[in-house]
């Protein structure tokens, strides 16, 4: 059996004016293998204009109750400030993501930039926190996006919505066309 | 109940960490991957999430075998997509169980090698274009039932893969039930065909949401852990309320004598022949050995593929050093 290839952790941006979104992970070979396996598996419906993928090592994912029971790590840190995109699970409520996109800081290990996250950005309830280094994400291009994610919205027969109620009942008029 | 696991009560904390977990999960509150779980709890979850992630990978097959002979371009089109859904459904499920530490080599080499159970109904001969309907409208039925009492689960990535499985499952479940309504009012044949689908899915169905709960003597624990919230007979119910009446209204006759609503509004069906349930979970369905044999075959086919993805990362990666 060989060897699994790399995770990836995958976010997702359902529209352009909603936070991109931690989804989950796929295994694939390089980044650019990953965008195209997260394209297939988490996007069949037009449900995404824009998509990053980052390996799942690279990103530090730590919960309130990790934060509450003294976890911390000690980090090399850089010379000089990156840049980090930051995620926070926000709600108990049922849901398809894990994780919103709230923005961006600058520091020089993942833990500073989870400290600045926990100043910088005003969750009630952060109940966990995603930290990925700007330099290890991989994104769809905007030049991309009508040919990766427009071929969806023609295929209406997998909309539940397209098939309206489905009954028995006696038809006003039945759909022309074979079984 | 208190569950002793080797290790566990060498933990003089244990007992203290176990009520705050369950505390947690009575608020309502979401366990999420660097939490504080017991191990049965871990354990229990992984064999289930992998099961369920098997169920569905080899749940392509029986469907995936009438793509080619499906009888319009529109038929043949929802199906590859349904089919191409399940693939998107295991691949979640695979994710869920792998923040529990499973690793995708495991769980691919166990259900390779026969050590993984999977839902017994996908090794059932599909014989004709109406069972490929009628899957869809009572297995995908019984399946949603299921899924959307998993998705209030306490294992927040758990949860999430059966929120999204829910909204592409409706889909599968409404394109099944369109097909198989319309053979039911079809042609004599076409009307024989429903039927005949009906009486040999029927019982496979009931069977698939699990042993009655007088044999299911974990469900209690799963219940106070949140990682089921309903029962299987509480299950089975909400689908034969939903289902029966439908194929009813359909005009096909279910394939229960016994079957009848009670006074109080449950229902009332025959008995579950579960010593077939238990042979076929134990390999000797009419399709476990070939299922097995055709993952078998799609992992080996697949071999060049997997190599060439790899050579050319590392050709790219060789390249940009």
């Amino acid at each position: 059996m060989e060897t699994q290839w790399p995770r990836w952790e995958v976010f997702k941006q359902d529209a352009p004016k909603r936070p991109h979104q931690a989804i989950g992970t796929v295994h694939a070979t390089d980044p650019e293998h990953a965008l195209l396996v997260a394209r297939n598996v988490f996007v069949r419906r037009p449900s995404a204009v824009s998509l990053w993928v980052a390996p799942a090592d690279r990103v530090l994912t730590v919960t309130q109750e990790e934060l509450q029971g003294g976890r911390r790590e000690e980090a090399s840190a850089a010379k000089d400030a990156q840049r980090f995109q930051v995620f926070c699970k926000t709600s108990h409520k049922q849901s398809l993501a894990f994780a919103d996109h709230q923005g961006e800081v600058r520091a020089r290990s993942p833990w500073e930039a989870l400290a600045r996250a926990q100043e910088t950005f005003a969750v009630a309830t952060p109940l966990a926190w995603m930290i990925v280094p700007e330099d290890a994400i991989v994104r769809t291009r905007d030049e991309d996006a009508p040919s990766w994610f427009d071929p969806a919205r023609t295929k209406t027969y997998k909309q539940q919505s397209a098939y309206g109620t489905v009954s028995a009942a006696p038809r006003a008029k039945a759909r022309p066309g074979g079984v | 109940m208190s569950v002793t696991i080797a290790g566990v009560e060498t933990d003089p904390a244990y007992e203290a960490k176990l009520a705050a977990f369950e505390a947690r999960i009575a608020a309502g509150e979401r366990i999420e991957p660097g939490d504080w779980m017991p191990e049965a709890y871990r354990k229990q979850l992984i064999r289930m999430i992998s099961q369920h992630a098997h169920s569905e990978v080899v749940g392509m097959l029986p469907e995936g075998e009438w793509i080619g002979r499906a009888p319009s371009l529109r038929r043949k089109l929802i199906l590859i997509a349904k089919v191409q859904d399940e693939a998107g459904h295991g691949q979640y499920l695979y994710h869920a169980a792998e923040t529990l530490g499973a690793t995708r080599e495991e769980m691919t080499e166990a259900l390779l090698t026969g050590r993984a159970k999977y839902s017994s109904v996908f090794n059932y001969p599909t014989l004709t274009w109406a069972d490929v309907g009628m899957i869809g409208w009572l297995v995908d039925g019984a399946a949603i039932k299921n899924q959307t009492m998993l998705a209030r689960c306490s294992y927040g990535p758990y949860s999430r893969a059966m929120v999204r499985i829910c909204t592409e499952e409706t889909f599968h479940h409404k394109q099944g039930k369109e097909m198989v309504i319309r053979y039911a009012q079809g042609t004599p044949k076409q009307r024989q065909m429903a039927q005949d689908a009906l009486d040999r899915w029927w019982w496979p169905s009931l069977m698939m949401l699990g042993p009655h709960d007088s044999d299911s003597p974990n469900t209690p624990q799963l219940v106070k852990w949140g990682i089921k919230t309903k029962t299987n007979d509480e299950v089975r119910q909400e689908f034969i309320a939903e289902h029966a009446p439908e194929l009813q209204e359909a005009g096909l006759v279910i394939p229960d004598p016994e079957l009848r609503q009670n006074p109080d509004g449950t229902w009332h069906h025959g008995p579950i022949d579960w010593d077939e349930f238990w042979r076929v979970v134990r390999g000797d369905g009419i399709c476990n050995k070939a299922r097995l044999e055709a993952k078998n075959r799609a992992h080996d086919e697949g071999r060049w593929v997997r190599e060439a993805l790899q050579a050319y990362s590392e050709r790219g990666r060789a390249q940009a050093a």
